[in-house]
This record gives C-alpha cells, structure tokens and sequence, in this order.
C-alpha cells in the first residue's frame, strides 16, 4: 500500500491510508488533547478539543476523525489551535459545578487535567450549571449528570463494547442529557453489573455506588437547645 | 431590473394537481431527452458545464457534486431532495411546491438517472405537512403515466427541527435517528444515507435542471456572473411594502430586490440568508447578490431604522441555541454563552470588556463548530459589530453612565 505522507509542525512523516490525523501525530510522539475520544469506541468529533489547523482548510479540523490524505500540512499547536483549544475548555468549565474539591474523580479527572495543562483559568464565560438529582436507585451505577461534559463515551461503551445501548441523548442544544429510556432514572431493569461505562466516563460523572450518600459513621451530632 | 422565471417558470400557470397542465408545458420533456439522447455521463457533464451551483446556502457546484456520487462504490445510491426550508425567513421552497411539484419530480429522477440511483427521498418539514398529500400525488401522477419506472420517490417527514436542514442531520433523521450532525469527511456524495453514495440537493436547485436539459448548458451560463449563474429565488421578509417570492438574475443588487422590487423605505439594515446570515447596512445596498458575495438560501429580512439592532442579534441568537443539537461543545456552549452576554447587552448591563470576549469567542466558534450552524452563528455578530459597533458602545455608555 502506498505511503502517504504528511507534514505535522514542519516535520515531514508518513502514514498509511485510513489513519487520522490524530494516529498519525500520536504515532510520531506529538501529544494533541482529546476528550471524547477513545481508541477502544468509534469517534464522534463531538467535543472538538483534538482540532489542528490543516492548511487550505477553511476551519479547523477534528484530528480523531480526519482522515491523513497525501501532502496535507498540519500544524498541532499553533497559536490558532490553542486559542480555539482553550476556549472551549473555558466553555465547559463555565456550566461545569464547581466541586471538584469533594468530587471523587479529583485529580484523576480528565477536564482538571485538559484544563491544567491548556493553563485554562477561572471562566470568562457566565453559563448557567445544569443541576440534575443523583441518580443513585441502581445498586450497580450512580450518574450525576451535572458532572457530564455530553463526551458521550458512556454511550458508545454501552452501544459498542457492552452491546446493550441502554443510553440515548435527550433534548437539544444546552439542554441535551445522557438519557436512560424515557429519562428515568438508572435502575436494575434497564442496567446490570457489566461495569463498562463506568471506566470510561472522564469526569466524575458515572461512579460505583458506595461512597456518595453513604450516612456518615460515628455518632451524629445533634445540637439540643 | 425586473423578475426573470425560470424555476417560477410553471409556478401560477400550471393546476399543481393535475399532470396534464404540467405536460402541457412540456412537462417530463427533459426527462425524455436525458433517457433516449444522453448518457449518465453527458447529464453530468451537461449540469457542470451550466456552472448550477447548490441553492441550499453552500452554493457547492452541483454537477461535481453528482459526479463524485457516480463515481463512488457503492450497490445502492440516493438521491435526497432537501425540502426542509428551516431556515428563519424563507419560503421559496414551500411556494415553488405549492406551484409545481412535477418539475420537482422530474428532476430528481433525471438525478437518480444521472447518478444510478433508483430511490430518492423528498424530506419535507413537518411545518408544510399541508403538502405531502399534493406531492405524494404529484408522484403518483408521474408514476401512472410511466416516468418513474426505474426511479422510486418516497417522501419523509421532518419533526420541526431546524437542525435537520443540514444535510448530515437530515440522513440522520430519515434514517430514523435523533436529527444530529456528523463529522466530515466522508461527505454524502462517498457516504451518505445508510453509508451510501448519496445526493441531497435543495428544492431550487432540482426544479433548475430540466431546463438545463432542454435548453443546454451554454443557455444557462449565459444569466448572472461568473461565478454565479442562473437565477435565484428570493424570500423578502420584514419591513417591506411587497413581502413575497422574487426570482433574479444572480448579480442583481440587493437594492433593487429590498427597495425597487419590494418597496422598502428607511432601510438601516438588511440580514441576508437567515438566522446565521450576514447583516448589511443601508450604505451597502448596492452589493450585488451572488454566491462570491452574500447569497445564503436567499432569505431576504429587512429592518427600517426603527429596529435595534442588538434586540436583532440576541433574539437570533437565542434561536439558534434553541434550535443547536447539542453534540459539539463550541455549539451547544458557544451560543448559550453567546446568548447571556447579548441579553446583558439588550437589558443595558453590557460592559465593554464582553466585546472582546464576543469577537473571542465568534472566532473559537467559526474555527472549531462540528456543523455550519455552529460555525456561523457569530457571523451575525461579528457583522453587527463591524457595522452597527456605535449602537453597542451607545448601549454601554448608557449601562455605565446608569
């Protein structure tokens, strides 16, 4: 098969037909950012942090899901690619609550990490937070979607991998959810034990049950009068 | 410069119930020809050599857009015919439907003839549900007296979402899936409806090929410019005298549409192709419409100088928040943010600092949006800014100073 070559940040390298861009970069040691991608579910582009400028392209494109085609230029970090980058860290920080200090995932968290390291700071941006209740019925998942960032990698894991497609996406625009059925809350008809999804979420969005809502141990304090 | 029909051209004439009004005037003609004299090929050739380009918005020339599709692998190819007119402040779709869904029906079986495919979906908009009944007879028509032997017409409806209008969103929704976009590449033409070649053309651009049939290329690439030809047909909204459907030549002057045409008076400004269409001031009336310049889908929206120009803006804006899917972040956060600050603006709490933020963010939006909705729902915006920058620092002035 032929070779298909490339130039990423000045550097020429070569590729084969049906990489992305994103393999292609990450096979030569350059590190793009990624949130809803992952190498194990087919990408979506749907959250647009991975994007690099392409030379004679009208915008910037999604790096997972652009395919290499012979002589493209690319430039992954340029000051274009980082602006855009950070902007939308920024935007979803700005709905994102902020409780990372009690938050489970701390700084496991993959949006802490994008964020930390495109040095995002406190948002410009004042969007509203989408409060939704724990769901906590199931004894096998807990989801606390103001915690989602709509990555949708919970879905596909359970579409592709786990092969129950318990998921779907409800409402539109900023009011869009990870769903189950007609949005109900998560239980044991719907989901099992599989624990697929859970891996997979970046934020702490989807956990094991066990440790939010536990009662506190040792005696309660209560103040009398 | 007065109106020239060429996709009006049986709009009023014939009876859009009857096919025998259709054939009278030539009707199924081109069809005919492009069957017993031409190839798949030379229809192809015929449609680039006419120089049609997309009237959905995009203005992508047409017969490339055919050719890829022909030329991709594939056991079965669609031909898609996107009637979905969402787009705020247009109607030319659901006139020309009205007036002559035949030409419509004809042409999309010379595409699926040109494309080798043998289906073609029409996907209207729930809102011109009135409609299927007289296309679905319009089809049956056609289908009884032996135009449609090798080429099926279905029809689909939307469920009123803007979103849908966009090619990729509307394969999802005929596919039965919530109308959301996808990434690009693979375009329709390699991958499309159920990952087949697919072509989706606009109502207009259909109801322009069996004239190009007939009549040749070289008669077509005789109207308009060099880049743009043909005509186009107009939706005139807003603060006019005459609101309706124009047709013109591409490269007549907004002016002579908004002021000769329509009877506009004290126009401030004009908002060409819709929701994330470009905004002209008054000073630029002379511009001419072609695909090089403004075109869009042809939505024609005019506010006198009674209007605010920031109210414009924000009320935009919140549609397209309201009407975004809500897969990509630049989307579905960009134009909520986009929302807060212009509403800030329009109560008079704006500060100058969320100026830059908004050039900022316009900038981040355009360049990273996974759909055309995203990408130029700051053009608004940014026009807004370049032209009308003193209402806004007038508005700022006004919230500093209270």
């Amino acid at each position: 098969m032929d070779k298909i070559i490339v130039t990423i940040n000045g550097t020429k390298v070569s590729g084969s037909e049906g990489m992305t861009i994103l393999d292609a970069a990450r096979e030569n040691g350059i590190d793009i950012p990624t949130l809803c991608y992952r190498l194990e579910l087919s990408p979506i582009g749907a959250c647009r942090i991975c994007v690099v400028e392409v030379e004679s392209s009208r915008t910037l494109v999604g790096s997972c899901h652009t395919p290499i085609t012979q002589g493209m230029v690319i430039h992954t970090h340029s000051p274009k690619v980082i602006e855009t980058r950070k902007a939308i860290v920024e935007l979803l920080l700005a709905s994102h609550p902020d409780s990372c200090l009690v938050c489970d995932k701390a700084n496991l968290c993959e949006l802490r990490m994008i964020a930390a390291d495109l040095e995002v700071g406190l948002p410009r941006f004042r969007l509203q937070k989408n409060y939704y209740p724990i769901e906590d019925v199931s004894p096998y998942i807990v989801r606390d979607l103001s915690k989602c960032v709509l990555c949708r990698r919970c879905v596909r894991a359970c579409s592709e991998i786990a092969e129950q497609n318990v998921f779907g996406i409800a409402y539109r625009g900023f009011d869009s959810k990870v769903v189950v059925d007609f949005d109900q809350p998560i239980d044991q008809n719907v989901c099992q034990d599989c624990n697929v999804c859970i891996p997979f979420c970046p934020t702490g969005a989807l956990s094991k049950p066990g440790r939010i809502g536990k009662e506190k141990e040792g005696k309660p304090l209560i103040i009398t009068g | 410069m007065s109106e020239k029909r060429i996709v009006l051209r049986n709009c009023g004439i014939i009876d859009p119930e009857r096919i025998t009004t259709y054939l009278d005037r030539n009707g199924f003609k081109a069809l005919e020809k492009a069957f017993s004299e031409l190839t798949c090929e030379q229809v192809i050739e015929e449609i680039k050599a006419s120089g049609l380009r997309g009237r959905g918005g995009a203005g992508f020339p047409c017969g490339l857009k055919w050719d890829l599709s022909r030329n991709a692998q594939g056991d079965e190819k669609y031909v898609i015919c996107n009637a979905d007119e969402g787009e705020v402040g247009t109607f030319k779709d659901r006139y020309i439907l009205e007036g002559d869904p035949f030409t419509l029906v004809e042409a999309m079986a010379i595409a699926g003839y040109a494309i080798g495919a043998k289906r073609g979906y029409i996907y209207l908009r729930t809102e011109y549900h009135y409609l299927l009944g007289l296309l679905k007879n319009a089809i049956n028509q056609a289908k009884e007296k032996g135009f449609l032997e090798h080429f099926d017409i279905d029809t689909r409806e939307g469920a009123g979402a803007y979103i849908c209008g966009e090619e990729s969103a509307l394969m999802d929704s005929i596919e039965g899936k919530r109308g959301e976009v996808r990434y690009r590449p693979p375009f329709p033409p390699s991958r499309g409806l159920w990952g087949k070649p697919t072509i989706i053309n606009n109502v207009e651009t259909l109801m322009n090929i069996p004239q190009i049939i007939v009549n040749g290329a070289h008669w077509f690439s005789k109207l308009g410019t060099e880049q743009s030809k043909g005509t186009k047909v107009f939706s005139v909204s807003g603060d006019v005298k005459s609101p309706g459907v124009y047709e013109l030549v591409l490269g007549s002057q907004l002016k002579e549409l908004v002021e000769d045409l329509a009877l506009a008076k004290n126009v401030k400004m004009v908002q060409v192709g819709g929701a994330t269409g470009r905004i002209i001031p008054h000073e630029m009336m002379d511009t001419p419409l072609t695909f090089e310049t403004i075109l869009g889908a042809g939505a024609i929206t005019v506010f006198d100088e009674s209007r605010d120009v920031i109210d414009i803006v924000c009320r935009t804006m919140e549609f397209l928040a309201e009407e975004c899917c809500g897969k990509c972040i630049p989307g579905r956060q960009g134009t909520e943010a986009m929302v807060e600050i212009l509403k800030r603006f329009s109560r008079g709490e704006g500060r100058q600092k969320d100026i830059r933020v908004l050039e900022e963010l316009s900038s981040a939006m355009m360049l990273s949006s996974l759909c055309g909705l995203g990408q130029a729902a700051p053009n608004p915006v940014i026009d807004s800014l370049q032209h009308f920058r003193s209402d806004y620092d007038n508005r700022i002035r006004e919230s500093e100073g209270g």
